[in-house]
């Protein structure tokens, strides 16, 4: 059975504006500790899905199972890594805020903290623990969501373009240590960016959406490629220019 | 080094030159009995310190002040709380704060003269009054600046709606707190000086009636500097106080 299912999903926004159609009729299954990239244009209802599975916002249409039951408002068992980093505790040091999920189940101060610091180690902060977000590198601070989300041993973990807004290099490095991590731990990913060689790096499948409004989902490829990637490689630059010609259609299509 | 005795020596400075050009504006510019040079006020000060008055004066007004900060603090961290958290409150008191935040404390010096005589309730009530207002509004606009995205952060941990107010809302919303009633400090000197000249029998603002009463000149001055320095002081503990608490997570203050 698969771990999260979508079925027929839709969101339709209504404002002051009117009605907006973000999603429609998006259907997909996600199995358990498969890395799932969802890769498409600017707009096009991404954050829209992720929302929905978080249980941050009701889908308007369908249903969302997770374990074969249905999703109906966040909770634990979904952690998600945020696009920005306000989601971070400023009051907290780096250790607490990843101590912050144990700490919500009640776990006692020592257990957590040792708890905490084996996540930090595991996303190559051991010794900055006691910084505070304020004092940490957009790349540290994203390393340290990273870690709160696992600390708390989710199901799934979801990811909103969480490397969008670092440099090349600094993604680049992220990318490799989160394919490590998510090899290590086994975790079921679901990991949003509009980022080709991103996608064809991380994922195990891909799946690309249609450009909105009424985004859905228009092809999903396996990416049957060994970790660690080898990005100059002719099957990387195979499933690269595959995928790139799906999207191309979406952006040329006006 | 020493940003902190960098600071010091620049505050040193920046009294030194306030004092030399008040001097140089006395002797050269003005040169009447009613603008004294700080010399004979400062020596005016250390006979009115070894008399015991001053420290009398600073200490009634001192005492007003904080005990109705306080009361006002207590009373306005909790309701705008709840004014933040709420919908149906906020709706509930938002036109209190509204309404009363456009009736200056100074306004209120009657009433409160009226109903509580001339003694320390009408001073501390009034104080309390400035204060209350500033603290709910700073406190009811810091719970709704709670980012978003922290919020959610808690709910796909696992967090219940009390422990996603207790754990973030809360200490998101301190540095708010504090800033609100660093200005609820600043509005009460105003306050009290106001009161205590109109109806009071001792404290900065009845030392300043009096002196004009009797035209003891340097004796305004005395009671004019040592409420900027008064105030001064506690506006810098202030700051101390929010850069301790929330500083680290609020360059901006
Ligand atoms: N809360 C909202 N209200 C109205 N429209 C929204 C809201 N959130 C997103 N949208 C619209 O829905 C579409 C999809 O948005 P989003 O899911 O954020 O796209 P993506 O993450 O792929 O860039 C966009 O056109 C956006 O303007
Ligand atoms: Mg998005």
């Amino acid at each position: 059975m698969a771990l999260v299912s979508l079925d027929g999903v839709g969101k339709t926004y209504r404002g002051r504006g009117g009605a907006w159609e973000a999603v429609r009729d998006f259907t997909l299954d996600l199995a358990e500790g498969e890395f799932f990239c969802l890769l498409g244009t600017s707009g096009c209802g991404k954050t829209t899905v992720l929302n929905m599975v978080a249980g941050f916002e009701p889908p308007t249409a369908g249903r969302i199972l997770l374990d074969g039951r249905e999703v109906k408002g966040p909770g634990a068992d979904r952690g998600v890594v945020f696009q920005g980093h306000d989601s971070l505790y400023d009051w907290l040091s780096a250790l607490d805020n990843v101590a912050f999920g144990p700490r919500l189940r009640g776990m006692g101060r020592r257990a957590r903290r040792a708890h905490a610091q084996r996540f930090l180690e595991l996303v190559g902060l051991a010794g900055q623990g006691g910084k505070h977000p304020a004092e940490l590198s957009g790349g540290m601070k994203q390393r340290i969501q990273i870690a709160r989300a696992l600390a708390n041993d989710p199901r799934i973990l979801l990811m909103d373009e969480p490397f969008g807004a670092l440099d090349a290099l600094t993604r680049a490095t992220l990318q490799g240590e989160l394919s490590r991590i998510w090899a290590g731990t086994g975790k079921t990913v679901l990991f949003i960016t509009h980022d080709i060689e991103e996608a064809c790096a991380l994922a195990t499948r891909i799946g690309v959406m249609t450009r909105g409004p009424g985004g859905t989902l228009k092809a999903v490829l396996p990416v049957d490629l060994p970790f660690p990637r080898e990005r100059t490689s002719d099957a990387f630059m195979d499933v690269f220019r595959r995928v790139h010609a799906l999207i191309h259609e979406e952006i040329v299509r006006a | 080094m020493n940003g902190r005795a960098a600071t010091v020596a620049g505050y040193l400075a920046g009294f030194a030159l306030l004092f030399a050009l008040w001097h140089l504006a006395a002797t050269l510019l003005v040169r009447s009995a009613l603008f004294p040079p700080p010399l004979p006020v400062l020596e005016r000060a250390a006979a009115l310190i070894a008399d015991g008055i001053l420290q009398e004066q600073v200490g009634a007004s001192l005492r007003r002040i904080l005990q109705g900060f306080l009361i006002g603090s207590a009373a306005g961290i909790p309701i705008g709380l709840a004014i933040g958290s709420f919908r149906p409150v906020r709706a509930l008191l938002e036109p209190w704060t509204e309404f009363f935040r456009f009736i200056p404390a100074v306004a209120m010096i009657t009433v409160a003269v009226i109903w509580f005589g001339i003694g320390e309730e009408s001073k501390v009530f009034l104080i309390a009054y400035t204060t209350v207002f500033v603290v709910v509004i700073a406190t009811a606009a810091g719970v709704g600046a709670v980012g978003r995205d922290k919020i959610r952060a808690a709910q796909c941990l696992g967090a219940t709606r009390l422990q996603v107010f207790r754990l973030v809302a809360l200490p998101a919303t301190v540095p708010y707190i504090l800033t609100g009633m660093r200005l609820a400090m600043a509005n009460s000197f105003v306050t009290i000086v106001a009161a205590e000249l109109v109806a009071s029998n001792d404290g900065l603002g009845k030392m300043l009636w009096d002196a004009r009463l009797f035209m003891q000149i340097e004796d305004i001055f005395v009671a004019l500097v040592a409420l900027g320095l008064l105030g001064f002081a506690t506006d810098r503990l202030f700051r101390l106080a929010i850069r301790a608490f929330a500083g680290r997570f609020n360059p901006t203050m």
